[in-house]
């Protein structure tokens, strides 16, 4: 009898695998294999689900996916062509240079009188100096330097204004 | 033809040199399988295209920043999943109908569209894939049509594999009964 028991006990023990299965796992199986069961079902009148597409359809979608990814990526790589007034730098550059130059062309411009000025002094010297200077004194000597006199007298001139010149008159040419 | 490995787009992709000629390989790979599971999503094909157009556009510009512990092709899942939620949401939004409708509205394409040449049973079967939730629709299409392991379902959405199961159980009951009031047995 209680050698019976230990080979229960000893065939128990052979009999536990020590596997185990997830939390409600033979709950779940049935429901798993009826709905393989009838999704096979399914499967054996209806392979595809009836939807098709134009022509061609799948070149065409490749080339246009590969113009939006691959295409863009070589105008990339490609040397950038880059218009010469969008850098500001330039902008500025120019700018400064246009100043520059306007500056200096009014500076120059300013000088220029002086120099002219100076120039035509210079000029004036030298041909005084090529000038005899006998010939010089002779032309001074020569003209007539004196301002030329009046021969009536003030008193007579406001005497004549005075009788032939009425108030009214003079007080409108005045 | 044998298909490229996804370690070896990643590994020509890190190349400036060989780049572009990656990101051929990888449209070649997933532009149709990430078409469909967006087609079945929105329905139309024009917002298809849109869609899946963006979801490339994304790829190229992160694919640098993808880290390899995760698979490639369920993070180009994750991306277009994202892409189809945020559309419907707006078309929600923008049109301010509930879920039922825009469930309508959906069905109303499907009819009207010159892109669906399904037969009766596979009209139904949209049709009855359209009044599920977003989320178990998702789910039903990514197991039934792109024939995807749970754990891969998984990685995409952020859901358990367990919730997961149980989801995929819910809507293929919901197609039932749909099929079923409309007289369509198998």
């Amino acid at each position: 009898m209680k050698q019976d028991f230990e080979n229960d006990e000893w065939m128990k023990g052979l009999r536990e695998t020590g596997f185990t299965t997830p939390a409600h796992y033979f709950d779940e199986l049935s429901q798993s294999i009826n709905a393989r069961i009838s999704a096979e079902k399914f499967k054996t009148v209806i392979q595809n689900d009836g939807h098709t597409v134009p022509d061609n359809y799948f070149e065409k979608l490749q080339a246009n996916i590969l113009a939006k990814t691959t295409a863009e990526t070589d105008q990339i790589a490609k040397p950038k062509v880059v218009r010469l007034w969008n850098s500001s730098l330039l902008k500025y550059a120019t700018a400064a240079c246009f100043l520059l130059v306007t500056g200096l062309g009014l500076y120059f411009n300013q000088q220029n009188p002086v120099q002219q000025t100076a120039y035509t002094d210079l000029a004036t010297d030298q041909m005084l100096y090529d000038i005899d200077e006998q010939v010089i004194i002779d032309h001074i000597s020569s003209a007539d330097i004196t301002q030329p006199k009046s021969t009536a007298a003030d008193t007579d001139l406001e005497n004549y204004i005075l009788t032939n010149y009425s108030q009214n008159e003079l007080a409108t040419s005045l | 033809m044998k298909q490229v490995e996804d370690s070896e787009i990643l590994e020509k992709f890190a190349n400036t040199k060989t780049r572009n000629e990656a990101f051929n390989l990888l449209l070649n790979k997933y532009q149709q399988k990430i078409y469909w599971h967006i087609r079945r999503m929105v329905i139309d094909h024009d917002d298809a295209d849109d869609l899946v157009q963006d979801v490339f556009v994304k790829v190229w510009k992160n694919l640098e920043s993808f880290r390899s512990d995760a698979q490639l092709y369920t993070w180009i899942y994750r991306i277009a999943t994202n892409e189809c939620i945020t559309f419907l949401n707006k078309k929600k939004q923008r049109n301010n109908t509930p879920l039922d409708e825009v469930s309508d509205e959906l069905s109303e394409t499907l009819v009207a569209s010159s892109y669906f040449n399904g037969d009766k049973i596979q009209l139904k079967l949209q049709q009855a894939l359209l009044t599920l939730p977003e989320k178990q629709r998702l789910i039903f299409n990514m197991k039934y049509f792109d024939e995807l392991k749970y754990e891969e379902i998984s990685e995409i959405t952020g859901t358990s594999v367990g919730a997961l199961k149980a989801s995929f159980h819910i809507a293929v009951k919901k197609i039932e009964t749909f099929m079923l009031n409309e007289d369509i047995t198998f």
